[in-house]
């Protein structure tokens, strides 16, 4: 498929990217969109290294014809337009504006499901690809727009990072909660939330991660996202690049597959198969109540602590008579 | 959907909290950043890449968030986003993964209940339109338990059978109300051929009775009436013969209490302790009932022996006595539908192009091949008709009269006639 490095290829192939681009349009020069390049393919290269780390390193060739492959798979048009927003180009941001201002307001609206908070994060973001608020102090403008790479579309990256901005600020709120709005959610009052790591069969826990660790990460997902996150079919479906009819499928081996896993898991740790049957359907969260504790606890006599001792066992054993 | 076990979520929870960084903003250093995102969710990294982001996400609840909100409505516009997920958190998850691959699959119509009762409707559609093109098949059906259930029934006289029970109910059948209706317009003509054709349309009333399954003592005695009236007020010299088509196992025949005209049978079903049987019976005795004017020429023999016809469960039975006795007259392989008797001679049909003939009123049977130009008559024979005036002749069986012509109507809609007492046949 891709041709062979050659003597001026590369630079062929760089002519070939900037004019497909349309960046000369902002005024992007040929050098500078070929730094661009360059910077992105560093950064993408280095971080495939890095990820997967049993990858020999490849051949300079090799490495061309990969090169090429990434960049002809790159938004370049969409690029051009970021990187030269982020350079202040006034026909850009022109562009810019009238193709994404609408769009990410109902973005906004999208995530935050109210009108105020949506105006608030879009006018948010806005100042962040400007560049407004960063590097004050050496009196830079460093638009966010200029971490863009397209890899993916202009748009879904403008809707990821407005996801970011969204996730920042509701966790920056959650920290500066006042003591007044605290106290009256009762949050000092709140009980104990149970450490969850308590009181559940080791072998149990054992046999179950082992079992999760023998699924696929994309299986490990889809369990993550619809038990934990409470994700809809829809939702875990778009994500994967699925059909919600195979996620549901998926679901449903999965959940077959670790019970029958996590059970033999379980008996290669001597349980016996009505012993792992039961310890598998006990909930985890009954397991968290010690009986034994609590009824020692509530029926110490304390109204007359003078009169006669009860030893807390031969309490306990009273109440349970 | 399977539920998982619940030590599957604690674990999956308690690996996310140890491999999860500390509550610190996004975007942190370990996190894959906006760019790999959003390549993510758009499907456009390499499968090495894609791995490795699964398996930070399948870890990472933050990212996993951060997709989720990003993803474009257009993906999910087939849910309601906030109520799903505000629903979807709230409810049980089994409840949601019931709900989930129907409804939001944009086909909310066609769940799994409705396609269910779809399903059952189709079945009786199918079933109902069996019955009504192959109504023989029933006599199989109900074969055992008719076949057990003869019994004798009083005697009375000819008049009174031809009488008509009175009305007594409101007609609330439409297709045994079609039957009285026509019944009734033909009253003023009572000649045989109209009567037959009646008592033929009270058949199949009774039989889209049986497979619409709603059977009613009220429609038993509107299908007398519907059959009455072509059998009254007739010269006393004309005797009348009852002929059940599908005679019920019981059926006991007596004056009615109150007869305007003097004469009337009301057809009542004696036994109870077979709720099931016994409507099944009324309903077919009721709609099968049918009437046959003998010639007046055969009228004074069989006067005599007030012979009586009926097929009870595919099998011709004769009565000699008036109905008072019955006697399993021909009891072929295949079931027998439907018959007409014509002073002696006697025809039967039945399913699969059974067709028998009697000329000495039922004593000897022959059975009869109809054929034309090499096609044989295969289909089931859901009715004769004896048509015309007797002509008068010895035949060899010693016969003194027998019809002018044998019309057999078929269950695929065919009509073959013979004008020669069955020899060759003409197919229409």
């Amino acid at each position: 498929m891709t041709k062979p490095a050659q003597p001026g290829h590369a630079a062929d192939t760089d002519t070939a990217l900037f004019e497909r681009s349309g960046a000369a349009a902002y005024g992007i020069s040929a050098e500078r969109f070929a730094s661009i390049l360059d910077e992105i393919l560093r950064k993408h290269f280095s971080q495939t290294q890095s990820a997967v780390h049993n990858l020999t390193r490849p051949s300079p060739r090799a490495s061309s014809e990969q090169k090429a492959n990434f960049c002809a798979g790159l938004r370049l048009e969409e690029l051009a337009l970021a990187r030269a927003c982020a350079a202040g180009n006034e026909q850009a941001w022109h562009d810019f504006i009238s193709r994404y201002r609408q769009k990410l307001h109902s973005m906004a609206l999208h995530i935050t499901r109210d009108a105020a908070h949506a105006a608030e994060l879009a006018d948010s973001l806005f100042a962040d690809l400007y560049g407004v608020n960063v590097n004050a102090r050496e009196d830079l403008r460093k638009s966010k727009l200029l971490s863009y790479t397209g890899r993916g579309s202009l748009e879904g990256w403008l809707r990821t990072v407005m996801a970011q901005e969204f996730i920042n600020r509701y966790r920056k709120q959650k920290r500066t909660v006042s003591l007044e709005e605290q106290t009256e959610e009762g949050v000092q009052f709140a009980a104990a939330v149970p450490d969850p790591a308590c009181a559940s069969d080791p072998r149990l826990e054992v046999a179950t991660d082992e079992a999760l660790a023998e699924l696929s990460s994309e299986d490990r997902f889809t369990l993550a996202s619809y038990y934990l996150d409470g994700r809809t079919l829809a939702e875990i479906a778009a994500a994967l690049g699925l059909h919600e009819s195979s996620v549901s499928r998926r679901l449903d081996r999965l959940a077959t597959a670790l019970r029958k896993r996590i059970l033999a898991g379980l008996r290669t740790q001597g349980m016996s198969h009505a012993q792992a049957a039961e310890a598998l359907e006990a909930d985890v969260r009954d397991l968290h109540l010690n009986l034994r504790s609590r009824l020692t606890q509530d029926s110490a006599p304390t109204t007359f602590p003078g009169s006669r001792k009860i030893p807390a066992r031969d309490a306990a054993d009273g109440s349970t008579d | 959907m399977t539920e998982v076990p619940k030590i599957v979520y604690d674990r999956l929870r308690a690996a996310g909290k140890a491999g999860a960084l500390p509550d610190a903003a996004l975007p942190a250093s370990e996190h894959p950043d906006a760019d790999l995102l959003t390549a993510f969710a758009e499907q456009t990294l390499s499968a090495a890449e894609r791995d490795s982001m699964l398996e930070h996400m399948a870890l990472c609840g933050d990212c996993r968030e951060v997709i989720a909100l990003a993803l474009p409505a257009a993906d999910i516009a087939a849910v309601p986003i906030a109520a799903e997920t505000e629903a979807d958190r709230t409810t049980p998850v089994l409840a949601k993964t019931e709900r989930s691959w129907v409804t939001l699959a944009g086909w909310p119509k066609l769940g799994w209940p409705s396609l269910r009762w779809a399903a059952l409707g189709a079945g009786v559609v199918v079933v109902a339109s069996l019955l009504l093109m192959h109504p023989g098949k029933l006599n199989q059906a109900m074969l055992p338990s008719a076949n057990r259930q003869v019994t004798p029934v009083q005697p009375v006289s000819g008049a009174q059978m031809a009488s008509s029970a009175a009305p007594s109910s409101p007609i609330t059948t439409s297709p045994m109300e079609q039957a009285a209706i026509s019944a009734k317009t033909n009253k003023l003509q009572p000649n045989k051929q109209l009567a037959r054709k009646s008592s033929s349309r009270a058949v199949e009333a009774g039989e889209r009775l049986k497979s619409s399954q709603t059977p009613s003592v009220e429609t038993f005695e509107v299908a007398a009436t519907a059959v009455s009236p072509l059998i009254t007020p007739e010269p006393s010299t004309e005797q009348t013969l009852m002929a059940q088509n599908e005679a019920p196992p019981v059926v006991k025949t007596k004056p009615p209490l109150q007869d305007t005209a003097g004469q009337g049978a009301e057809a009542k079903n004696t036994e109870a302790d077979d709720q099931q049987r016994s409507l099944v019976s009324k309903l077919s005795g009721g709609g099968a009932m049918s009437v046959a004017k003998l010639a007046p020429t055969a009228t004074q023999a069989l006067a005599q022996h007030n012979v009586a016809w009926t097929i009870t469960g595919g099998v011709l039975q004769r009565s000699l006595d008036g109905g008072q006795s019955w006697q399993e007259a021909l009891h072929p392989n295949h079931p027998l539908l439907c018959y007409a008797p014509y002073g002696k001679d006697i025809w039967v049909g039945g399913q699969a192009g059974t067709l028998f003939h009697s000329a000495d009123g039922g004593l000897t049977w022959a059975q009869v091949q109809a054929s034309t130009k090499g096609q044989q008559l295969t289909s089931d024979v859901t009715h004769i008709q004896l048509q015309g005036s007797p002509l008068h002749g010895n035949n060899q069986l010693g016969n003194t009269s027998r019809p002018a012509q044998i019309v057999l109507s078929t269950s695929n809609n065919d009509v073959w006639s013979s004008i020669d007492g069955g020899t060759t046949w003409e197919r229409k």
